[in-house]
């Protein structure tokens, strides 16, 4: 997938911004504050529908305004070319658009134009707690999979009606059970269904994280992925959802006694873990920072992978401030990975000379950028 | 700012209470009312009150109705053993549409949704039983129910209450709309139909 045109409108510090890009490798550069990364989370909004550095729409619209609007125009193998839009105002919300027609649901825009973003927010993965690691495996599986992205959301109202019941102190013990049995059929079919494809990615996935990880760091260490849930998964490549079924009827009836004492939900996917290892060695534990910081790449160039193989249209790369603490090696390995890449990529950079050496080999690859005060200009 | 009329800001303020109803629309709906005549004016404000004044819920259905019995259920013509169970009367208007529902309605006024405090009893779910318990000789539940998390568990609450008493509970299916291309579905709903399907 290629975006081809983007353009801005009261977009944080872009008052209005217009740019063609590159079908490769799009490089761009300015001073910290210039408004590179605000380029990328636009960029990001029309594949995701969200932001991936502000947590609040409201806090994207350009100071002294009321309203933002992106647009950008893209071209795909499935549809050869539409554009997507998405605006947000204090009075409507958000809104968005594909070819002019509004888009009923947020959901529906995710898995149009597949996305894989690297930035320094990544270090969360291999260093906070699970919920950042299961989000990452849901965003994952959820552009490849829109009835997986159904079944989540679902999931998650399913999870706050009920625990809505469990916290009611006022109902009788016999009156909860008959009221909690219609949400924990859904509770464990949903959630059932979510474990089994959670379980065939993270082993699907293997292959792909080992080769990211040997191209970034050579072969010494070998990383994998454990997907912990609360039952056992078996070793088959796709689990048993229905066996998973089995067990998750089970262990709900056998929960019920601790559920009702902590009021919530204590059983499914909600609480699922991943843990990282290189050999056997725990990585949150034991890792060094240099060995998470390599990881955490790792993951997103695997997403990288997966997607060149699993998708019919390649997924557009957003690497934002990717180099900044990356040392010249592997600066050459990620530099030289994206002038491979047939996909579109899209890098930040404070300090244009640590990839200046790259413009010359990839000359024909790349279109640099340069950014300041807002403003963008191609430069040869 | 200086307000041009009270009066005028009133009408505004209540038109823009309606729901899809902006600010900027109601002071457009506003202005349109102040040209028309009298008599235009009138027969709006008395089909609004009316709308009050006249509708009830039929006290067997719970449809909305001018008079009780709601004139489905007092059809002769209508077949008596099997009810259609709905979520809002607006539900039934969409079913009758297709004129191929011959039997009679159950509007619950919802579905159950803790998050909202909506349980059981809020809604018409005891009525159906009543009705299903007083000769009314129901042979079949048919539940046209939204397909939402809500909507199943409403369902299946009601499956759980009545089957017991021998009815036979229906739901209908959920897939493809007749006349529409396969590439203007949403993927939701497509794999739902994907799901449900059948030999040909």
């Amino acid at each position: 997938m290629i975006n081809t045109s983007l353009s801005l409108t009261n977009f944080r510090n872009h008052h209005q911004t217009d740019v063609t890009w590159g079908e490769h490798v799009n490089i761009i550069t300015g001073p910290n504050g210039a408004g590179k990364t605000n380029l990328i989370d636009a960029l990001h909004y029309l594949c995701m529908g969200r932001s991936f550095t502000s947590s609040s729409d409201m806090y994207v619209v350009r100071q002294e305004t009321s309203s933002f609007l992106v647009k950008g125009a893209f071209r795909g193998s499935i549809r050869s070319s539409f554009e997507v839009a998405c605006s947000y105002s204090r009075g409507d919300g958000k809104r968005l658009w594909v070819n002019d027609s509004p888009l009923e649901r947020h959901a529906d825009l995710i898995g149009l134009v597949p996305v894989v973003l690297v930035s320094p927010d990544d270090r969360k993965l291999t260093g906070e707690g699970p919920a950042e690691r299961r989000s990452f495996l849901d965003a994952l599986i959820s552009q490849t999979s829109p009835s997986y992205l159904d079944d989540l959301i679902r999931y998650r109202k399913i999870i706050r009606q009920r625990n809505r019941l469990l916290a009611d102190i006022h109902m009788h013990p016999d009156q909860l059970d008959l009221m909690l049995e219609p949400w924990d059929r859904q509770l464990t079919e949903t959630g059932s269904r979510i474990i089994a494809r959670r379980g065939t990615l993270v082993r699907k996935f293997q292959s792909y994280l080992e080769q990211a990880h040997q191209e970034l760091a050579g072969s010494g260490l070998v990383p994998s992925i454990s997907y912990r849930t609360f039952c056992d998964i078996g070793e088959e490549p796709e689990p048993d959802a229905g066996r998973i079924l089995q067990d998750y009827r089970t262990t709900l009836r056998d929960s019920a006694g601790r559920e009702r004492e902590r009021r919530q939900t204590l059983t499914g996917p909600h609480r699922d873990e991943l843990v990282f290892y290189l050999n056997d060695m725990e990585l949150r534990k034991f890792g060094s920072q240099g060995q998470h910081r390599i990881f955490a790449l790792a993951l997103k160039m695997a997403q990288l992978y997966f997607y060149n193989d699993e998708l019919e249209d390649l997924p557009v790369f957003l690497l934002d401030d990717v180099f900044g603490d990356l040392d010249p090696q592997r600066t050459a390995t990620v530099m030289q990975m994206l002038l491979q890449h047939e996909g579109q990529s899209f890098i930040t950079a404070a300090h244009p000379d640590k990839i200046s050496g790259f413009s010359a080999s990839g000359r024909n690859r790349i279109s640099s950028f340069g950014v300041s005060g807002g403003r963008v200009e191609q430069t040869p | 700012m200086q307000l041009i009329s009270e009066t005028l800001e009133q009408a505004v303020e209540q038109l823009a209470r309606l729901p899809g109803m902006g600010r900027k629309s109601a002071q457009r709906i506003a202005m349109f009312l102040l040209k028309q005549n009298d008599e235009q004016v009138f027969r709006l404000s008395r089909a609004i009150s009316d709308l009050k004044k006249n509708i009830r819920y039929c006290s067997v259905c719970y449809n909305i109705t001018d008079r009780d019995p709601c004139p489905i259920c007092q059809s002769e013509k209508r077949k008596t053993g099997v009810v259609c169970v709905v979520e809002e009367p607006k539900d039934v208007y969409v079913v009758e549409r297709t004129r191929e529902f011959n039997g009679r309605y159950h509007v619950l006024g919802g579905v159950i949704s803790p998050l909202q405090n909506i349980g059981p009893n809020e809604l018409r779910i005891n009525e159906l039983i009543h009705r299903i318990r007083d000769g009314e000789q129901i042979r079949e539940i048919i539940l046209a129910l939204n397909p939402d998390a809500e909507g199943e568990a409403t369902g299946f609450y009601i499956n759980k209450l009545v089957q017991p008493m021998g009815v036979n509970v229906t739901r209908i299916a959920h897939g493809i709309p007749m006349g529409t291309d396969l590439e203007f579905i949403d993927d939701a709903t497509l794999t739902r139909a994907f799901a449900g399907r059948q030999n040909f």
